[in-house]
C-alpha cells in the first residue's frame, strides 16, 4: 500500500471554504495544544477563542484589515510578495503626522471646510507616500531583480527607524510633557463619531447596541472601505490593467511575449498597493490612533504583518477578503481576551509568562499560517491510498 | 586610528561577526538545496530562546548552543521534508514558521529570563570569543569542502539547480534536502546562540523585532551563499550593526539612525549584487523555492 499525491481532475467542490475551514480549525487545535502544555484549560482557550466571533470590539480590527487585505491582493494577484505592508503604514503616518500635528496644528475649533481640506490633503499625502514606499520596493525588484520578500522586509525596519527619528525630531509633541510621542491629533481632524449608548440591562440587546455603536464610530472608515473595494473590483474585473496583473502572476513570460513593459507593470502593481496601504494608514490615524509614539516598532498594531495573514486566507478572492479579516479581527480579539481572563492570568503568571500574551499571539497566528500553507495544496491536488 | 585601535575594534566585532558568518551559513547550505528560506528570523529568536534554556538549565553556554542547534535543526527537518514532498508555497510556509519561531522564542526565553535575570554567569566567557571565531571559520572552511568537493555536496548543489534531473541521476532529493536543512538550520541556531550567549550576552524579548535574521539573510544573498565569501561580507555587517554606538557617538546622530545604517547598507548591497556581474557569477540555485513536484509522487 502507498499513499500517492496526484493532481485533481476537477476542483474540489467548496474547496476553498474547506481549506480556510480546515486550516483554521486545526491551527486553532494546535494553538489550544500549545495552551494546554503551559497549564492552560483548553476548553476555556477553546471557548474564549470562538465566542469572539461574535463580539462588537472586533469591528475597528475588521475594517483595518479589510483595507489592508484588499491592498495585498492587489500584488499578491501579481505574484508580488508585498510583505512591506507594515513599513507603507507606517512611512504613510509622516505627512499624515506633518500635515496634522505640524502645519495645521490647533488648539481651537476650525472652520468645517478647514477640517475636511486637512483630512483630504493628509490622505491624498499618505496615499501617495505609501504608493512611493511600495513603489521603491517594486523598482527594486522589477529593475535590480532581488527578490521582493527580503526587500520589502528590509523597507519595514527603514520605515521604523525612519519614523523614530522623526519622533524624537521634529514631530515631538509640544505639549507631551518630555515624552517621546508626537501631539495629540486636533478634534477638528478626527474622523471617528462618538456615541454613547446606555446599557439596557439585556445582554443581546446590548450586544447589537455595542455592534450599531462600533459601526457609528468607524463610520468614515467604512466608506474608504466601500470605495476601495470597488475600485479593486473594477480593478480586476473591468480593466486591462487588472487583467495583466493577474497574468503577470499566473505567466508572465506570456506579458513579455505580448510585448509588454513587465517590470513598469510589476512597479505599478507595487504602488497600488502601497497606495492603499497608505490610504488604510491615513483612517487609521484619523479615525482612532490620534498620535505617534517612540519606538513605532513596539507600539504599532502590527496591523501590515496580520494583513498577510487575511489575504493569504482569502485564498487570493476578492470576495473572502472580509470573510479573512473577521475571522483575523475575531482570533486577535480572542487572544485579547483570553489573556485577560482571570484563570488565564494565574496559569500565566504560574507558567512565568504574564505580561507575554504577544507571544500567544504570534503561536496562534503561526499555526494557523502553518496549517493553512501546507492544507492548501489540497485544492489542488489529492492524497490517493493504493494497494498493490 | 592607530593600529591597535583599529585592532581593538575588530576583535571588538568578532562576537557579531561569528553571529552573523554561523546564520548566513547555515543558511546558504539550505537555500543550496534548492528550499526558500523565509523562516530565518523566526528561527534565529527560537534558537536564542532555545539557547539561554539549555545554558542556564544546564548550567554551560555549551549546553545553550548544542541545545539551540537541535531545535532549530527540528525546524529544518520539517521545513525540508513538507517542501520536498508536499507541492506548497516555500515563501508561505517560511513565513509561518517565521511567526510560530517568535512565539516559541519568547515561550523558552521568557520565563528563564524572569527566573534568572541576567544570563552574564551563564554566557561564554569574553576570552571564549577566539576560540569560537577560529570554530566558526573552521566550520566555514568544512561547509566548504563539502559542498565543493564531496558527493553529498553535489547532490545538494543538485537539488538545488534542479531536482527532477538529480533524482533520475539517482540522488535521493529527500534525504538530501533533509541533510541539508538539518545542517543549515543547525548552524543557524548555533549562530544564533552565539547573539545571546557571547555577543548581547542578554537575552530580551525585544530581540525579535530587531530584523537580525533578515541581516544575516542579506548577508548570504550578498556573498553569494558561499562559505568564504561570507566572511568578508559578515564582518561588514558584524561591524555595522556592533559600532551603533560607535557610529551614534562619533557622528552625533540620534540611535535610530545608527540602528538604520545596517538596513540601509543591506538593501545597497543588495542593490549592488544585482545589479553587477556578481549576480552572474554568485547566480542563485535555479530551482530555489520551486515547488519539487512530479505529476504522480509517492509519500
Amino acid at each position: 500500500m502507498r499513499i500517492v499525491l496526484l493532481r485533481r481532475k476537477k476542483p474540489l467542490k467548496y474547496g476553498s471554504a474547506l481549506t480556510i475551514g480546515l486550516s483554521l480549525a486545526l491551527g486553532v487545535v494546535l494553538f489550544t495544544v500549545f495552551a494546554w502544555i503551559i497549564g492552560l484549560n483548553p476548553l476555556l482557550v477553546l471557548y474564549t477563542i470562538s465566542s469572539s466571533f461574535v463580539f462588537p470590539g472586533t469591528v475597528k480590527d475588521f475594517l483595518v484589515l479589510t483595507l489592508l487585505g484588499y491592498a495585498l491582493l492587489v500584488a499578491f494577484k501579481g505574484s508580488l510578495w508585498n510583505i512591506g505592508a507594515e513599513g507603507q503604514f507606517h512611512i504613510a503616518l509622516l505627512p499624515t503626522v506633518y500635515v496634522t500635528l505640524i502645519c495645521f496644528f490647533t488648539l481651537e475649533q476650525v472652520p468645517a471646510y478647514v477640517s475636511v481640506a486637512v483630512i483630504l490633503l493628509s490622505i491624498v499625502l499618505a496615499t501617495i507616500a505609501g504608493a512611493l514606499w511600495g513603489g521603491l520596493a517594486g523598482a527594486i525588484k522589477a529593475y535590480a531583480g532581488v527578490d521582493e520578500v527580503p526587500v520589502t522586509l528590509i523597507l519595514n525596519y527603514i520605515a521604523y527607524y525612519i519614523g523614530n527619528i522623526l519622533i524624537l525630531g521634529p514631530f515631538q509633541g509640544k505639549y507631551v510633557y518630555g515624552y517621546k510621542r508626537t501631539d495629540m491629533l486636533p478634534d477638528p481632524y478626527r474622523v471617528s463619531i462618538i456615541v454613547r449608548v446606555p446599557s439596557t440591562g439585556n445582554p443581546l440587546l446590548d450586544s447589537v447596541f455595542a455592534y450599531v455603536r462600533e459601526l457609528i464610530m468607524y463610520f468614515a472608515w467604512i466608506l474608504g472601505l466601500l470605495v476601495v473595494v470597488l475600485l479593486v473590483r473594477w480593478l480586476f474585473n473591468n480593466t486591462t490593467l487588472g487583467l495583466r496583473i493577474k497574468v503577470l502572476g499566473s505567466n508572465p513570460d506570456y506579458l513579455v511575449t505580448l510585448g509588454y513593459d513587465v517590470k513598469k507593470l510589476t512597479v505599478v502593481t507595487f504602488m497600488i498597493s502601497g497606495a492603499i496601504v497608505g490610504f488604510t494608514a491615513a483612517l487609521y490615524f484619523h479615525g482612532y490612533l490620534y498620535r505617534l509614539e517612540y519606538p513605532l516598532e513596539y507600539v504599532s498594531g502590527q496591523y501590515g504583518y496580520l494583513a498577510i495573514l487575511v489575504t493569504w486566507l482569502s485564498l487570493l478572492e476578492i470576495r473572502l477578503i472580509p470573510v479573512s479579516a473577521y475571522i483575523v479581527a475575531s482570533l486577535i480579539m480572542g487572544s485579547q481576551r483570553l489573556v485577560a481572563l482571570p484563570e488565564v492570568k494565574k496559569a500565566l503568571e504560574a507558567a512565568g509568562f504574564y505580561g507575554v500574551e504577544t507571544s500567544f499571539r504570534l503561536l496562534m497566528f503561526g499555526s494557523i499560517l502553518l496549517t493553512y500553507s501546507i492544507m492548501r495544496f489540497l485544492q489542488e491536488y489529492e492524497l490517493k491510498v493504493i494497494r498493490e | 586610528m592607530t593600529p591597535e585601535a583599529f585592532l581593538d575594534m575588530v576583535i571588538g566585532i568578532l562576537p557579531a561577526f561569528a553571529t552573523f558568518y554561523m546564520v548566513a551559513l547555515g543558511h546558504s547550505i539550505f537555500e543550496k538545496a534548492g528550499i526558500l528560506n523565509l523562516a530565518i528570523d523566526g528561527v534565529f529568536f527560537a534558537a536564542t530562546g532555545a539557547a539561554v534554556v539549555g545554558a542556564v538549565g544546564l548550567g554551560n553556554p555549551v549546553y545553550g548552543s548544542i541545545l539551540a542547534a537541535v531545535v532549530a535543526a527540528i525546524l529544518g527537518l520539517f521545513m525540508s521534508f513538507v517542501l520536498t514532498y508536499l507541492p506548497i508555497s516555500h515563501g508561505a510556509v517560511g513565513l509561518s514558521l517565521q511567526f510560530l519561531g517568535y512565539g516559541l522564542g519568547i515561550v523558552f526565553g521568557y520565563s528563564v529570563r524572569l527566573a534568572v535575570g541576567a544570563i552574564y554567569s551563564y554566557a561564554y566567557s569574553r576570552d571564549a570569543v577566539y576560540e569560537i571565531t577560529l570554530v566558526a571559520l573552521a566550520i566555514g572552511v568544512l561547509v566548504h569542502l563539502l559542498v565543493e568537493k564531496t558527493k553529498l555536496g553535489s547532490a545538494i548543489r543538485a537539488c538545488g539547480e534542479n531536482p527532477h534531473a538529480a533524482a533520475a541521476l539517482g540522488v535521493n532529493v529527500i534525504a538530501t534536502r533533509l541533510i541539508a536543512g538539518a545542517l543549515g538550520f543547525a548552524l543557524i541556531g548555533l549562530g544564533s546562540s552565539l547573539f545571546v550567549l557571547l555577543w548581547v550576552r542578554i537575552w530580551d524579548i525585544k530581540t525579535y523585532t530587531l530584523g537580525y535574521g533578515w541581516l544575516a539573510f542579506a548577508v548570504a544573498l550578498a556573498a553569494g551563499r558561499h562559505p568564504l565569501f561570507l566572511i568578508p561580507i559578515a564582518l561588514l555587517f558584524g561591524g555595522l550593526v556592533d559600532l551603533q554606538t560607535t557610529i551614534q557617538a562619533r557622528l552625533k546622530v540620534p540611535a535610530d539612525v545608527a540602528k538604520l545604517v545596517p538596513f540601509v547598507g543591506a538593501l545597497v548591497l543588495m542593490l549592488a549584487y544585482s545589479m553587477t556581474r556578481l549576480r552572474r557569477v554568485f547566480a542563485q540555485p535555479t530551482s530555489l523555492g520551486k515547488p519539487y513536484y512530479k505529476e504522480e509522487k509517492s509519500i
